[in-house]
């Protein structure tokens, strides 16, 4: 199945090259939105990610030969120059806030509307998310981009190694530092035992 | 299990099977260990948390203008390309073209030079040894006799070179036309020109060779 979605890509991308308008459509359809989701998570930007996404495929219609279907899958292939350009935007502007943004695209409202909360509730809730995005994108970007591909898009281990193209080991240990980083930004370690592995 | 080995394997322990001895070891420190379990609880919130905040954009994906304008650039770069391609074949077919031209040219020229100077190759020694005496516009028909230098003369078809011995050379004048009748090429646009005409005639009386002395140009 991977195999087969692979080289259907490798045909779109072929296509697409010789001036397919519909099989460069088919692709990016296919792959935007999980490298949007990426962008946005890692820059916490909707702009940013908006800008990212068009330059990723904007790679693609005049390069398309850089990909070479031996080294892996379009997707990794692609998420590779997200996670370049996310790094190049992350450079130049730190830190921005992800809450503002999502908001102003309307899909942190759709999420919360969605359950049966009391105002004070729903207050806290919110509280307690704008904290947690916050903390994501406070961490450093390794840790980071291993919170978002396993904690946030909820990918598994093998397949963030794969697009990260690194060990599954060293997604593991990524993440459960990052794990340990975020518990320690939101003090909920408060009021439990300090542990090396949460404190380095 | 011990504090530090839960502390390792506990993060993923949601990702183990229920009957994995790792899942049971962990279970068990659990309900021992209140520190551990405190810690398990948070890990379980921060869960819970980042699945809501993955949930609140686990539909976003780039809004349709991105597309547009992805689309419009495609079309934009592949035309420019499509343009560009016409323009290098119309190039390459403009300059064979060219090629062809000339060439077709060259060769038809050749053939031109070819035809009207095959009298003149035949005559291509410069150097005609001529008799002084010889008068430069001699009447229609009138003969003169030439030097004997067989050197220049082209032997005509089916003469051999030890036939030319004691050959006479024999000047003429006549018509370029005539010449065929030798067996030779005549450029038929100009075969009614009168043209001298050295002759090397032989004992039996029959030309075996001949030059066009350049008195005749």
């Amino acid at each position: 199945m991977h195999i087969e979605a692979q080289e259907r890509d490798d045909v779109l991308l072929r296509r697409s090259a010789r001036g397919d308008e519909e099989a460069f459509t088919e692709l990016y359809r296919r792959h935007q939105a999980p490298l949007y989701r990426f962008a946005l998570r890692m820059s916490g930007n909707v702009w940013a990610a908006e800008e990212i996404v068009q330059d990723v495929f904007m790679t693609l219609i005049r390069e398309p030969k850089k990909f070479d279907p031996e080294r892996g899958a379009l997707r990794s292939f692609l998420y590779g120059i997200t996670r370049n350009r996310v790094l190049k935007h992350l450079e130049r502007t730190p830190r921005e806030s992800l809450h503002e943004q999502i908001d102003e695209d309307g899909t942190g409202q759709r999420a919360m509307a969605s359950e049966s909360l009391t105002p004070a509730e729903w207050a806290e809730v919110g509280e307690r998310r704008e904290q947690v995005r916050a903390a994501v994108l406070k961490l450093p970007v390794e840790f980071r981009e291993a919170v978002v591909l396993c904690g946030l898009e909820e990918l598994s281990y093998e397949e963030a190694a794969r697009l990260l193209d690194c060990p599954v080991g060293t997604i593991r240990s990524r993440l459960h530092r990052g794990r340990a980083l975020l518990l320690a930004k939101l003090e909920m370690l408060r009021d439990a035992p300090k542990r090396a592995g949460a404190s380095r | 299990m011990t504090c530090e080995e839960f502390e390792l394997a506990g993060l993923d322990l949601e990702s183990l099977r229920q009957e994995d001895p790792a899942h049971i070891a962990a279970r068990e420190h659990l309900q021992l260990c209140p520190q551990c379990a405190a810690l398990h609880e948070n890990w379980q919130t921060l869960r819970a948390d980042l699945h809501a905040v993955g949930a609140e954009t686990q539909d976003a994906g780039a809004p349709p203008r991105v597309e547009m304008h992805l689309r419009q650039e495609f079309r934009t770069r592949h035309k420019t390309m499509r343009a560009k391609r016409a323009a290098v074949y119309a190039g390459w077919t403009l300059a064979a073209a060219a090629v062809v031209l000339t060439a077709v040219s060259w060769v038809n020229w050749r053939h031109e030079t070819g035809k009207g100077s095959t009298p003149s190759a035949v005559n291509s020694p410069q150097d005609v040894n001529m008799n002084k005496t010889t008068p430069a516009g001699p009447e229609l028909g009138e003969t003169i006799v030439a030097a004997n230098d067989a050197g220049e003369f082209t032997l005509l078809p089916g003469s051999l070179p030890g036939m030319l011995e004691d050959a006479t050379v024999v000047r003429v004048q006549m018509q370029r036309g005539a010449l065929s009748a030798l067996g030779l090429t005549v450029n038929e646009e100009r075969a009614a020109d009168l043209i001298q005409v050295d002759l090397l005639v032989g004992d039996d009386g029959q030309p075996k060779a001949l030059r066009l002395p350049q008195t005749t140009e």
